[in-house]
């Protein structure tokens, strides 16, 4: 495991204080309840010594002070409800924001992203999640820990001025020894949850090819790598805790010295009958009081770390620029694109993918790319749906470079169908009217009967309300492609991207798909990568590319 | 809900001795906390009252006190470092071995795969529902045994001298606590619907990210963010509920041991003078025991999380096998001829059947190209012959031998198949491969890519066999992916090979070239190819086109 980058921790640190800040409002209601919590805790301990001292024959006090701290009891438990209430919410805000900010990101990053989808939602889901102790109890606790032992160590200097500076000395205690545990703690805690995010993103990456593990008897080898993997992160899990304990043991030992320390200056060294029996009794069961609230506070101690450790992770995401660039006013009805001297390259160690590719294509014209595997086909239509920008070169549409585009304005523009079109988990309606939501159902179905959805639809149970799962479970490849087709029908756009849409047809749905798809073309800009000889075939014009170089170009069928 | 608790505690049996430990170092340290503050208000007390009546008695008392107080103020710091160390290391173990048991699980119940299961929520399962069981130990067994320890010790010592004062002092602490069991139920529902919300919100972030390329094709980004938003609303409103609850539990926790404090006041206030020692240690007992006990309620909120976590697991991992394994294995079948006889299947009882009286015979190093509409069922029937479905009528023989009693594991070493989304892993291309053939030799693994016609490609890679492939192969083309895929297959020792559309994605030269030196590459081996046409230089020994659920033999 690499060591963090050094500004990931800064990085964390500022974002928490950024939201610290944006949810100060929301973190003073429990924070005052917390120190009305104390201040009953007082009173009460105050009743009881007088309570004590009586009973020791020293006192006078009976049934009106029991009665007191009785009602002393209903109203803690009253503001403790109302505190628990105060803290969620402060950080059911925080969370929504993040979670919001988050997920966007992630979309606007789109496939350029290439961390596996298990690790993108841990950040969305887990990673947020994990802010939640930060706002709900660390905030608030910190800040209590600070005010509450004040107001309980000065109610004692009030009764007992030496007890009063024995509870003072053990409260700045607990910071120093925090401190000093907590150095590497925050370090700790970011590789725990690595191990998490690692963990999970191999999970769900091997339940996803779980069917290709068992056919291989490997799931057995598999678990015991997963075993291995959950063992690492016991490992990093507990070497956090075992810094994180550290602390908690000195907590003990601090409240421990604060109870020795009272009982010898009251038991000990008073010769004969104590002057102030019930300030002696009153700063005995003030000590709970006092260490409540850093007790509460050492608790979410941890919890900050691991705040800490989510934020180190989710910092970058956020600290992304927002999507910038220009807005369409409109969708013009006619494009035409072009490339000019266009390069691009995924990974400087290989081969550029463009090598300065240029065409036009004109309204109406639909361009065949075609070479083998690799050549850079797919590339181009990437630069015009907007998830790759090219390294040099120009890209236009009806004159105007695209990079100057948001990219999901550009997007509006066009309709895609890729190799392998995702099925998303709904209906086969929903997932045509994927493409445009505001469709009616006359439209939708329209789209299917244009793309043949219609055809093998009416064979299944609840036809197009027919429910269709993740990967597209019950369709089959041609199926899922067919439904893609029906989604760019149905959105009616002036640019129409296809790669490879009939890679997995077999003959006769790949004919009857190239003719829906030669209808989709007519009258709008199209661009067509494609391998197969049958694509080609009265398309348009037909451009070779290779090793991410434009060849010659010529009519199809040629 | 106890049944799957109780399930759940049977799975730790593994680690009860580490279990026990922190039970054991957690009673220890419960009971140090309470003698500690015990002995030091002994302490003050014996000097409050000392030139009292009764003071010979106490102060006496208070003396003892200070002899004690030093080894416990340095115990109890030690006994609780231990205590949180122990219990979290019993915990970690146990889910270590969990997680493991879930995913074995998977893989024997739903070994197809996701189906219309979602992948998101199943990730779900077993990483935050194997966390929240982590709850059941921690926050419910342990603390309950140390304060069951501690209302035990209180009884026992009040008991002794005074049993009244022990009923007053130790029943409001034992229904304290019981209180976790008596909420739990309620709180499951609650724990439940965080659960349940938390899956539905990891799904509304796992689709559209899967399937990303479509989501933003669509302009559908702020359609899932709503969805996302929508989601996550509801789980912070779930989360609500599930707070509210264990706030109110606390705050009954909190008064029960109140009552407990102030009815032994109150009993000392109405006692006669003699009783006062009792009263006094009876009301310091109360103040320390709060620390235990206060707690406790808020157990039942983790009980609940942990219950729901533990049912979701189980039923996910109670699914039924899809094909049982045969409870009397055949002896391993000698050949490897395939042979199907009157085959009838459908995939569910309301689908229509894909085969009827499916006739099929494919001898051993037959070289077999199965030709058909997409739908026809070529895939189907792949499945079925690697037993991840099983046939509702007819039989399907491997070596004369029914594939119904030969185990999967022994089946799927004899026939591989390359399926038609065969998937990479997200780690390096030999590790890939190696699935296939654990044991490969580089060289293998070389010869197998470039039968898969991919070698060249992977020599110029810089980091060659050990460049990482990115989740579902991403770092590839889709030919590429394809290829590397191939090349695992080709790598399989079984002598049956099943190839779905081995060259799609693949550019035309390429593919022929493929399909041309396929019997080279397959030598000796029962090849099944599944096309959707052929382009004339395979050259299958037979030709079969499946129509209507019957396959027909065909010329090209």
């Amino acid at each position: 495991m690499a060591s963090p980058a050094p500004g990931a921790d800064a990085g964390a640190a500022a974002l928490l204080k950024r939201e610290a800040r944006a949810e100060r409002a929301r973190l003073i209601p429990p924070v005052l309840i917390g120190i009305g919590i104390a201040a009953c805790g007082i009173a009460q301990a105050w009743l009881l010594a007088r309570l004590l001292a009586t009973l020791l024959g020293r006192g006078d006090a009976g049934w009106a002070e029991l009665a007191g701290a009785a009602a002393l009891a209903l109203l803690m438990a009253g503001l403790g409800v109302a505190q628990e209430r105060a803290q969620i919410a402060a950080a059911e805000h925080a969370k929504a924001r993040l979670r919001a900010a988050a997920f966007a990101r992630l979309l606007a990053a789109g496939p350029a992203d290439e961390r596996a989808v298990g690790e993108k939602s841990t950040l969305v889901v887990e990673r947020i999640e994990a802010l939640e102790g930060y706002f709900a109890r660390w905030l608030p606790a910190a800040m209590l820990a600070v005010l509450a032992p004040l107001l309980v160590a000065g109610a004692a200097a009030l009764a007992d001025g030496p007890s009063g500076l024995i509870l003072l000395a053990a409260g700045l205690a607990v910071p120093v020894a925090q401190a000093v545990s907590g150095i590497g703690a925050a370090q700790a805690s970011r590789r725990q949850f690595e191990a998490l995010q690692r963990l999970s993103g191999r999970f769900l990456d091997r339940m996803r090819g779980l069917p290709v593990l068992v056919l291989f008897n490997q799931q057995q080898a598999e678990a015991a790598r997963l075993g291995a993997a959950a063992e690492e992160l016991r490992a990093r899990t507990m070497r956090v805790l075992r810094i994180a304990f550290l602390s908690a043991g000195a907590m003990e030992l601090i409240i421990a010295t604060a109870l020795a320390s009272l009982a010898y200056r009251h038991g000990a060294l008073v010769q004969g009958a104590h002057p102030a029996p019930v300030a002696a009794l009153f700063v005995l069961l003030l000590v709970p009081v006092f260490f409540a609230p850093l007790r509460a506070f050492a608790g979410a101690y941890h919890e900050a770390m691991a705040a800490r450790g989510a934020a180190a992770e989710l910092a970058p995401l956020l600290d992304a620029p927002e999507e910038s660039g220009l807005l369409l006013e409109e969708i013009p009805p006619k494009v035409t694109v072009t490339f000019q001297d266009v390069t691009l390259s995924y990974d400087p160690s290989r081969q550029p993918a463009l090598g300065g590719v240029s065409f036009r294509v004109l309204p109406g014209e639909t361009l065949v790319l075609t070479g083998a595997s690799g050549a850079g086909k797919t590339s181009v239509l990437r630069i015009l749906m907007g998830f790759r920008r090219p390294d040099s070169g120009r890209v236009a549409i009806n004159g105007h470079d695209i990079t100057r585009l948001r990219p999901s304005e550009l997007r509006r523009l066009s309709s895609y169908v890729s190799q392998r079109a995702h099925i998303f988990p709904g209906t086969i309606r929903e997932n045509i009217r994927l493409a445009r939501p505001e469709a009616d159902d006359a439209a939708v179905e329209a789209a299917a009967r244009a793309a043949q959805v219609s055809e093998f639809a009416a064979l299944l149970p609840q036809g197009l309300d027919t429910p269709v799962g993740e990967g597209g479970y019950g369709l089959s490849g041609g199926q899922a492609q067919r439904v893609a087709v029906a989604r760019a029908f149905l959105r009616d756009s002036p640019l129409v991207l296809l790669d490879e849409p009939t890679a997995h047809l077999d003959p006769g749905t790949e004919a009857v798909v190239l003719d829906a798809l030669r209808r989709l073309c007519v009258g709008r800009t199209a661009i067509l990568a494609s391998h197969a000889r049958a694509a080609r075939v009265g398309h348009g014009r037909v451009l070779e590319l290779s090793h991410g170089r434009a060849g010659a170009s010529r009519m199809a069928g040629n | 809900m106890l049944r799957d608790v109780l399930r759940i505690l049977g799975l730790w049996r593994g680690h009860a001795g580490w279990l026990a430990a922190g039970v054991l170092v957690a009673v220890l340290s419960a009971l140090a906390g309470l003698a500690l503050l015990v002995l030091a208000a002994r302490v003050i007390a014996g000097a409050v009252a000392a030139g009292h009546a009764d003071a010979a008695l106490l102060a006496g008392l208070g003396v003892a006190a200070l002899v004690w107080l030093r080894p416990v103020m340095l115990f109890r710091p030690l006994a609780r470092y231990v205590e949180r160390l122990v219990t979290h290391e019993a915990t970690f173990r146990a889910l270590a071995g969990m997680r493991v048991w879930f995913f074995r699980r998977l893989a024997e119940r739903l070994p197809t795969g996701l189906g219309l299961r979602r992948a998101g929520d199943l990730l779900g399962r077993l990483v935050s529902d194997v966390e929240a069981l982590d709850g059941l130990y921690l926050r419910v067994i342990v603390p309950g045994a140390a304060a069951l320890a501690v209302v035990l010790a209180m009884a026992l010592l009040v008991g002794a001298a005074e049993p009244g004062l022990a009923a007053i002092l130790a029943l409001p602490l034992a229904a304290a606590l019981a209180l976790p069991v008596l909420l739990a139920p309620a709180a499951a529902r609650a724990g439940e619907g965080v659960a349940r919300a938390q899956g539905a919100l990891r799904s509304a972030v796992v689709e559209p990210l899967t399937g990303i390329e479509d989501t933003l094709a669509a302009n559908a980004e702020g359609r899932a963010a709503a969805r996302v938003a929508a989601e996550g609303a509801a789980l912070a409103a779930a989360q609500q509920r599930l707070a509210r609850r264990g706030a109110w539990g606390g705050a009954a926790g909190a008064l029960l041991t109140q009552a407990a404090l102030l009815g032994a006041l109150a009993w000392a206030l109405a006692a006669a003078e003699h009783a006062v020692a009792s009263a006094l240690l009876a009301v310091f007992l109360a103040v320390a025991a709060a620390e235990s006990l206060g707690l406790m309620p808020r157990a039942g909120a983790s009980l609940a999380a942990a219950a729901a976590g533990a049912r979701r697991l189980f039923e996910a991992a109670d699914t039924p096998a899809p094909v049982p394994e045969p409870a009397e294995p055949a002896a391993p079948p000698t050949g490897h001829a395939l042979r199907l006889d009157g085959v009838t299947f459908a995939w569910a009882p309301d689908r229509p059947p894909v085969f009827e009286g499916l006739d099929l015979e494919v001898p051993a190093g037959a070289r077999v190209a199965l030709l058909g509409p997409s739908g026809a069922g070529k895939s189907t029937l792949a499945a079925l012959l690697l037993k991840f479905a099983a046939p509702q009528a007819g039989t399907i023989t491997l070596g004369g031998v029914d594939l119904a009693r030969i185990p999967s594991a022994e089946l799927r070493r004899r026939v591989a198949w390359l399926t038609q989304d065969a998937r990479l892993f997200d780690d390096s291309i030999a590790a890939n491969l190696r699935l296939a053939a654990p044991e490969a030799t580089e060289a293998d693994l070389w010869r197998a890519l470039d039968r898969a016609r991919i070698g060249d490609l992977v020599r110029a890679l810089p980091e060659g066999l050990e460049t990482p492939c990115g989740e579902a192969g991403s770092r590839f083309s889709g030919g590429q992916a394809r290829r590397l895929a191939l090349a695992r297959t080709l790598l399989s020792p079984a002598p049956v090979l099943i190839l779905d559309e081995p060259a799609a994605g693949l550019d035309a030269d390429t593919e022929r070239a493929f399909l041309e030196t396929l019997d080279e590459a397959t030598q000796g081996r029962t090849v099944i190819l599944i096309l959707h046409r052929l382009l004339g230089v395979e050259r299958p020994t037979r030709i079969l086109r499946l129509i209507g659920g019957r396959a027909i033999p065909a010329t090209g």
